[in-house]
């Protein structure tokens, strides 16, 4: 019943590669497990089921992480939708519905697993698999405090983009295998607007990178510490005045790269009925589910790494005044100070989604092309030019 | 307009709009919802409400009124005259068909059958719709007393007139005994 | 994309024989063949079980075909078949959204072969409780216009404020949504103590609520982007096709039954200048574009409020309802009477021999009519304009399949 095997063959393929290029950085993730394993290793197993055994445990903490954001951010997101449209939401299951997303977990598991006649059965089953897989891969390179990660390679911004660009893949495979004339449509769409909208998301995020002269996750945290942990952060106009106008370039090409209002036009539920996932139903129906609210999540922890000071909050810098650097406390601080953070980011995309309404594939092209890259390229120009000629003679930049 | 300002137009008031449209689902979110929980709380119910009719049975005389104004004959009735009093087999009314017009209501001679603020009616059967608003069948204590006080005093009224017939066929018949015993007298 | 693209017929070059419908040959050897896209009956966009068969090339649309019937019930056979009052229930649920106003129109059609007179004070709670609809009714369209183009939350803020019109109709006449309550000679029920403030603390919350939804919603930069430009119904086009109420108007014609042919109280609402009829402009776009359309409904709510305003003025005690009998016999003749509806003229034609049931019950539906132009708007839109313009058009199943 469940296809977890593509998803894992998939997943596991890179986190070998990675865990191959990172082996030599320091800290948890699966390094850490495999030399765990290799302590306890009892004589008989053989040598090479160690690294296995150890991808696999990853791959189960990723996808519980995944599990749990996709449900709190079902819960959050049907929460806020209720509280703006004057109503409570989810009240029924638990304190204010908070266990409704594990009741509809187990309802969407019982389910009937549908395949249409026409259907092309083999794509059909492996897109869902594709699109969360591509996903989970991407969630391997999030950091979540600065010694906790699988995976952290210098090129740490590009695999994410890359790996969450290939869901599209899944999508487009979903929507053509489906034999629906609406999945067609909206997989169409995705991969018009997917494309449209790599470009502007690239570009606006080249400003933070040339501020921070890495494109590793950690690093560019990093890069943003001291005054307490908030002054330095780069979205501040002292620190480079075009990272505001990028970052609002960046979340609207964030929004139309997760499908979310005001671009969901893959799934445009009153034009497509349902998209791309019209003919999907119970599990299958959940991965796509999943994978957009994980990559919600993956995309705004993004932003606040690059814009926003990343692990750096007031919170952090009095936890390490405290506890001292990679002390648990400031562990903790990271951590929660990351999560709060992409979190901040999923509540502003949901309040936009029950905001807006949604615009036309020809206006989502036009924006993307003739509105965001021209924007993102004028903004990558302005802070060259403010990080060659002004930032070096500002003293709070040196 | 030049095609650049045109540009920058758009840019300006797509971030106003949304700006504005964002301070207004913002100021929502931060009050209280309007809903209600519907099983725990219920919103208050007006008098007026066309909801599940209820019948007063004491009153209604089985004329028919209602069930003659009904679009969609809906209400069946069935009932046994015993002189004024009413014994009763049935009133019905289907909800299946009842579209909750309040037609049946005004045309009442009576004013016994009413709208009730009732709207929750929940079977699994389809039977069970064709709901009964009778309260109880048959005759009513008080108007089987009243039906045996009528027959009792019909038998006296009855008995009295035959009592006072017979006096007076007594009368007459003495009378004619005496005519004719007046007659055969005269005719001896 | 208000450009109307036509394709001709043409000769295949390779194979030498016509091409059929919706086919076409870019290049020596390549062949496109239009999709043929069922949208409903079964579709969240059509607004109750009504089919659009789209002919699309991608996402451009080259033909679109409506079909109706799906909610066909016989409303006017029945008309023929029960009282004249036992018809009044049945009037509601053609336009199931203006309830009020298709009370008033039969009841208005009947009376006129009558002949009788209304008494003032149901005049005036006709007229207030009509208005109060066309509220509730434009909320409706305007809301679902939102919800179509993808905004969710305006839709149940609209709800909420005809949820509240809905109350005070449920404590004037019991029913939520059909409401039966003008009748055959005035209506039902007096309005019960206390309802007319109520009444006049809705106007005064909705003028605030109003301004949000016109920020909200009509000015939105991408409502605006998404509906300017979009379906646009020439003068001449509206005037073709006999479109009526917001969508005439949408295109600038000046037309409004309530003025020119006044009924009930309206020529004194008129005379005291009391509403005016909100006229696009080709504000955003071009003139009868969908905005337009949206635009006049969200004015013409105001209007409304200012009519109710009016009737709350100048109402006195009385009757409510004039000297009727029981069963009704209405004297023979026919008479048709059109009023105003939210969605346009909605005419009655009634036909008596004099006896207790109609001979012929004819209903004039403007979403019917109002309906026939979207044939003419789709070819050159994309898919998702479709969704657009059936949703500028404002119709209601249950009236075009009646």
């Amino acid at each position: 019943m469940l296809t977890f095997d593509p998803a894992i063959g998939f997943s596991s393929a890179v986190l070998a590669v990675q865990s191959a290029e990172s082996g030599l950085k320091d800290g948890f993730g699966t390094n850490a497990i495999q030399d765990f394993l290799v302590g306890v290793k009892p004589e008989y197993v053989p040598a090479w089921a160690v690294p296995l055994t150890a991808i696999g445990i990853a791959i189960g903490i990723v996808l519980a992480i995944v599990s749990v954001l996709a449900m709190f951010s079902t819960w959050l997101e049907r929460k806020v939708s209720g509280h703006i449209q004057c109503r409570f939401g989810p009240m029924r299951v638990g304190w204010h519905g908070w266990l409704q997303p594990l009741a509809d977990g187990v309802k969407l598991l019982l389910k009937e697993d549908m395949i249409p006649l026409g259907a092309d059965r083999t794509l059909y089953v492996i897109a869902p698999a594709l699109v969360l897989a591509s996903l989970l891969g991407a969630m391997a390179a999030f950091p979540l405090t600065e010694t906790f990660y699988f995976a952290n390679f210098g090129l740490g911004i590009f695999m994410i983009l890359a790996l969450t660009s290939t869901t599209t893949i899944g999508v487009v495979m979903a929507g053509w295998s489906s034999n629906s004339k609406w999945s067609l449509y909206g997989a169409m769409r995705e991969a018009a607007q997917v494309v449209a909208y790599e470009i502007p998301l690239g570009i606006s995020l080249l400003v933070p990178i040339m501020v921070a002269g890495s494109f590793n996750l950690i690093e560019v945290s990093q890069g943003q510490g001291g005054g307490y942990g908030i002054l330095n952060w780069n979205i501040w106009p002292w620190v480079n005045p075009f990272m505001l106008p990028a970052f609002v370039l960046f979340f609207v090409a964030i929004l139309a790269e997760t499908k979310r209002a005001p671009f969901d036009l893959p799934e445009a539920e009153s034009e497509l009925v349902a998209g791309f996932m019209t003919e999907y139903s119970g599990i299958r129906w959940s991965f796509f589910f999943m994978e957009e609210y994980a990559a919600m999540f993956l995309y705004c922890v993004v932003g606040s790494f690059f814009f926003f000071g990343g692990f750096e909050s007031p919170v952090t810098s009095l936890a390490e005044s405290v506890g001292g650097t990679n002390s648990l406390l400031h562990q903790l601080g990271a951590a929660s100070t990351i999560v709060l953070k992409g979190f901040a980011g999923v509540f502003l995309m949901m309040w936009l989604r029950w905001t807006l309404p949604r615009v036309r594939i020809d206006q989502v092209m036009t924006m993307g092309y003739k509105y965001l890259t021209p924007l993102a390229l004028v903004c990558v120009l302005g802070a060259g030019l403010w990080e060659a000629f002004i930032a070096p003679h500002l003293w709070w930049r040196s | 307009m030049t095609a650049v300002t045109h540009y920058f137009k758009n840019v300006v008031d797509s971030v106003k709009t949304t700006l504005i449209g964002l301070g207004i689902t913002g100021k929502y979110l931060l009050q209280k919802p309007i809903t209600v929980q519907y099983p725990d709380e219920r919103l208050p119910i007006p008098n007026r409400y066309r909801g599940i009719h209820y019948l007063e049975q004491e009153k209604c005389i089985d004329c028919l009124a209602c069930a003659r104004a009904c679009p969609i004959d809906c209400i069946e009735m069935d009932a046994v005259r015993h002189g004024k009093e009413l014994e009763w087999i049935s009133f019905t009314l289907d909800y299946q068909k009842c579209m909750f017009c309040e037609l049946c209501v005004y045309p009442c001679p009576k004013d016994c059958i009413h709208m009730g603020t009732e709207f929750a009616f929940v079977s699994y059967d389809r039977s069970e719709f064709v709901h009964d608003l009778l309260s109880y069948r048959g005759m009513a204590r008080d108007a089987k007393v009243r039906m045996v006080e009528a027959e009792k005093k019909k038998k006296a009224k009855e008995e009295a007139k035959k009592a006072k017939e017979g006096a007076q066929a007594a009368v007459v018949a003495e009378a004619a005994d005496d005519e004719g015993e007046e007659a055969s007298s005269e005719d001896a | 994309m208000s450009t109307t693209k036509t394709y001709e017929p043409s000769i295949s070059r390779t194979e030498g024989r016509p091409l059929a419908g919706g086919e076409r040959e870019y290049m020596i050897d390549v062949r496109t063949q239009d999709m043929e896209v069922n949208m409903g009956p079964q579709h969240p966009a059509t607004h109750g079980v009504m089919r659009v068969l789209v002919r699309a090339d991608g996402e451009l649309i080259t033909g679109a075909q409506p079909h109706l019937g799906y909610l066909h019930r016989c409303a006017e056979k029945i008309g023929e078949s029960v009282e004249w009052l036992q018809y009044l229930p049945y009037t509601d649920r053609y336009d199931y959204l203006a309830a009020m106003n298709n009370n008033l129109g039969y009841s208005m059609a009947v009376e006129k072969l009558m002949g009788i007179e209304i008494p003032r004070r149901a005049m005036m709670l006709r007229t207030l409780c009509a208005e109060l609809n066309r509220i509730g009714s434009h909320l409706i369209a305007i809301g679902t216009y939102g919800l179509d183009i993808g905004a969710f939350t305006p839709f149940l803020y609209m709800f909420r404020e005809r949820e509240w019109m809905m109350a005070l109709f449920e404590k004037i006449c019991g029913a939520r949504l059909t409401y039966s309550y003008i009748r055959i000679g005035g209506v039902f029920n007096d309005a019960p103590p206390g309802w007319l403030s109520e009444v006049e603390a809705f106007c005064d919350t909705f003028e605030v609520k109003w301004r949000e939804y016109y920020d909200l919603l009509i000015q939105n930069h991408i409502f605006v982007k998404r509906t300017a430009d979009i379906g646009v119904i020439t003068r001449e086009m509206a005037l073709d096709f006999g479109l009526t109420g917001p969508m005439l108007r949408g295109s600038a014609i000046d037309w409004d039954l309530r003025r020119d042919t006044p009924y009930e109280l309206y020529d004194e609402i008129c005379k005291d200048k009391a509403f005016e009829i909100p006229l696009a402009s080709g504000e955003k776009g071009t003139l009868g574009d969908c905005w337009d359309r949206a635009w006049v409904r969200a004015m013409e709510m105001m209007e409304s409020i200012k009519i109710v305003r009016w009737c709350l003025d100048k109402i006195e005690p009385g009757p409510v309802i004039g000297d009727i009998p029981k069963t009704l016999r209405i004297p023979p003749g026919e008479a048709y009477v059109g009023i105003e509806n939210p969605r346009g003229e909605l005419g009655h034609y009634v036909v008596s021999d004099g006896g207790k049931i109609a001979v012929r019950c004819r209903v004039r539906g403007p979403s019917f009519v109002n309906l026939a132009v979207l044939e003419e708007l789709m070819p050159g839109a994309l898919l998702a304009d479709t969704i657009a313009i059936i949703g500028s058009t404002d119709i209601v199943v249950g009236e075009t399949d009646r």
